[in-house]
């Protein structure tokens, strides 16, 4: 890794060895702008998700811009390691930690920074509480709801109420409050993603009634994600968050036409073997295909046809022609499975390299 | 990059932190040993393409065994510069170089290794051969065919002789033979995880007939007085069918010995090598179990990973950070959180592409991280 290619400012993009992963910088203010001009002045607040980038840079600079809670959600308790160690004030590990390895992990993090988990069940807040007690820290402990994505989570109200009791009576813990994901509906109209989003998160509002009914407080209500952000944040008692997506984007989210294609693949020609065909150097393990090819931007009358691992088949129109070393962009149909393929980003503005950014959390599965 | 809990040598496989990516060595050993054994006979040898596990310690274990060539192929000139790093000094870059600093730096790894590379149209060759000549090097060069795979290459046929003779006449270049990669019979059009091929016998048939296009061309490229000294063909779903074919000089076999599910229902008499470790943190409901291993510790864009070992239980679902497990029996249902199961990957390189170490185990026992030191290099 320490070995890989690591462009100098100012390098133009047509210099770039490839693939490469871009960032367009315009694109990227401008998507961080569009979530602070909305979270400026709510009650609500964004929590971005690291899992999309990886990246500290990119969550100080998230954070700068405006609008959020001042903190991050990260996926995993080695993620959190580095978004702590790169100078994140608060990091919200949206997944269960069961291992007791990970669970001292995650203990030696919240002596440094505001650390809160996720629980499903009572078994592991006793864990949890365990570990915390004996490390002399406090775990911020949210309980997690299952609202459609047929995951992790309590099933039912009693259930959580339940959890909440037990979370609230343990030393170590510090009970916050709720979070719960949702699938992704792919609903282009705003309209219907207004209609869920508050179907969804109604029973999130309905858990947290019902655990201060129960005389305890809720602090924390987190909930929706990139596809909801602005439905999630007009829904009185929720309190953050969870957009990730927004930063980088991707095809599959084409229809949020507010925000704009930041991360980029660039590609060479190296084969042109038949007529309407074209060869390029990045595969599988440059893009994620998983739910559909790229797409090449700018270039009309070129297709990406398939991919192996470590080429792209590209179908080109009558009467399109392409030369070996020809250029291509081609934007993901999903950001954060395309990220997590990469140790760099090259951040460009104006044709130019304006950054190089370690995706430092990139691997980070554990 | 990937933050393992670094545990000791010795440490026992079932206490790795998790997800992790463990190789069984024992198996590694014996699918060495089952591949490149068919070669004893044959004038053929084996040239391990090594752009799936990317692990520099796995390449040599390979090259230390029978009848290998005695160098590698990889994909980018990235993989080149970490492999000749590590020591390796018989590169084939399997793939078309075009850029001027690509080249560049592939003749710079020309200056202390044998380098070849693969062409397919005349102006490579004659950008291969003015950057050679420039920087005082040779390359070795391969005209590539297509034969099925609808990727990189020239048709079988006088394209590939004039090519031949192109890169004959080119200063600095070395016309070493002709490579192929053969598809396998799911391949050609295939865009996902089609899971349907052929019967053996069929397979074997297509296989001898994509490679009889390969010797055929090589005897036109002789026919027309050039020497062939290489003849290079991929991979490990074919290579007994290539062992047995007089003319071929080198199979480039990646999957034998690490495998993964696609490659064992081709090729039963390998076995996966490689899986990945993953532990239950959650049981929400009495039916279903969420493992702390997704897309990204799997990459599932061929197919996804598939769960062994636990009887009544099966892995239905993968999200980026998760897979949901379907328990049907009782048995299965026993599984609590904490718990560690395993996940065979569908695609290898997919999975190595995801990982910077993988944990080398013997009998149940940690023996050490090995890097993935070509990992990321698509450059």
């Amino acid at each position: 890794m320490e070995q890989q290619y690591r462009p100098m400012p100012g390098t133009p993009v047509e210099d770039l060895e490839t693939p490469c992963l871009i960032l367009d910088m315009d694109a990227l203010d401008h998507n961080m702008d569009v979530m602070a001009d909305y979270y400026e002045g709510r009650d609500s607040k964004l929590r971005p998700h690291s899992k999309n980038h990886k990246t500290p840079a990119l969550a100080h600079r998230q954070i700068r811009r405006g609008g959020t809670i001042g903190g991050v959600c990260s996926a995993k308790v080695s993620e959190a390691e580095v978004m702590v160690h790169g100078g994140i004030p608060s990091v919200f590990v949206t997944s269960e930690v069961a291992a007791p390895i990970k669970i001292d992990r995650l203990c030696t993090l919240a002596q440094q920074a505001e650390i809160l988990v996720s629980c499903d069940n009572a078994e592991n807040a006793k864990n949890l509480s365990q570990a915390a007690a004996a490390r002399g820290v406090d775990l911020g402990v949210v309980i997690e709801l299952e609202t459609g994505l047929r995951r992790c989570g309590v099933q039912e109200m009693e259930q959580g109420v339940a959890l909440a009791r037990v979370i609230d009576a343990l030393p170590g813990l510090n009970f916050k409050g709720i979070m719960s994901h949702q699938t992704i509906p792919e609903m282009t109209e705003r309209e219907d993603r207004v209609t869920e989003g508050y179907r969804v998160i109604k029973n999130v509002i309905d858990l947290r009634n019902a655990i201060e009914s129960a005389g305890i407080p809720v602090e924390i209500v987190s909930t929706g994600e990139t596809w909801s952000y602005d439905v999630a944040g007009e829904i009185p008692g929720v309190t953050e968050v969870q957009g990730g997506s927004y930063l980088v984007m991707e095809t599959g989210y084409s229809y949020m036409t507010e925000f704009q294609y930041s991360g980029k693949v660039l590609t060479t020609v190296i084969s042109t073997p038949r007529p309407g065909v074209a060869i390029a150097d990045a595969g599988q393990k440059a893009v994620s295909t998983l739910r559909a090819m790229p797409e090449v931007e700018g270039f009309p009358g070129v297709t990406v046809e398939s991919m192996d691992p470590d080429h792209a088949i590209l179908h080109l129109d009558d009467g399109v022609q392409l030369t070996p070393g020809d250029q291509l962009l081609l934007i993901p149909s999903q950001q954060d499975a395309t990220v997590s393929r990469w140790d760099r980003f090259i951040g460009v503005r104006d044709g130019k390299v304006e950054v190089v950014w370690d995706i430092q959390a990139r691997g980070c599965h554990n | 990059m990937e933050r393992p809990v670094f545990q000791p040598t010795g440490t026992p496989v079932m206490d790795l932190d998790t997800p992790a990516l463990v190789v069984d060595l024992d198996v590694m050993e014996r699918n060495i040993e089952t591949l490149h054994s068919r070669f004893d006979q044959s004038t053929a040898k084996v040239r391990p393409h090594v752009t799936g596990h990317q692990t520099p310690k796995i390449a040599h274990r390979q090259l230390q065994a029978a009848n290998s060539v005695g160098g590698i192929s990889v994909t980018t000139v990235g993989e080149a510069e970490v492999f000749g790093d590590a020591g390796i000094t018989d590169i084939l870059v399997a793939s078309q170089i075009v850029t001027q600093s690509k080249i560049r730096r592939l003749c710079a790894l020309a200056g202390s290794n044998r380098i070849a590379v693969a062409v397919d149209n005349p102006q490579n060759v004659a950008d291969l051969s003015q950057a050679a000549t420039a920087q005082g090097v040779t390359l070795g060069v391969l005209v590539e065919l297509d034969v099925g795979m609808g990727r990189c290459g020239v048709a079988p046929s006088g394209e590939a002789v004039e090519l031949a003779r192109a890169v004959s006449r080119s200063p600095g270049l070395r016309f070493d033979g002709i490579m192929a990669i053969a598809p396998f019979p799911t391949f050609a059009g295939e865009s996902g995880s089609s899971s349907e091929f052929p019967e053996r016998q069929e397979r074997d048939a297509i296989s001898w007939q994509v490679l009889q296009q390969v010797l055929d061309t090589r005897q036109l490229i002789e026919k027309a007085g050039l020497p062939v000294s290489t003849v290079s063909v991929g991979g490990t779903h074919n290579y007994d069918i290539a062992a047995g074919m007089a003319g071929i000089t080198e199979v480039q076999a990646g999957s034998y010995p690490l495998m993964d599910h696609l490659y064992c229902r081709l090729r039963p008499e390998f076995s996966p090598a490689a899986k990945i470790l993953a532990a239950v943190i959650s049981r929400p409901t009495g039916e279903s179990a969420v493992l702390d291993a997704g897309h990204k510790a799997t990459g599932p864009d061929r197919g996804m990973a598939v769960l062994e070992g636990v009887a009544g239980a099966q892995a239905v679902r993968f999200s980026a950070e998760h897979g949901v497990l379907d328990l049907q029996t009782g048995p299965a249902q026993n599984l609590k959180a904490g718990d560690k199961t395993w996940l065979v990957p569908y695609n290898l390189g997919l999975c190595f592409n995801q990982y910077d170490y993988v944990r080398a185990v013997r009998g149940d026992k940690l023996e050490g991280f090995w890097p993935i030191a070509g990992r990321g290099r698509f450059d």
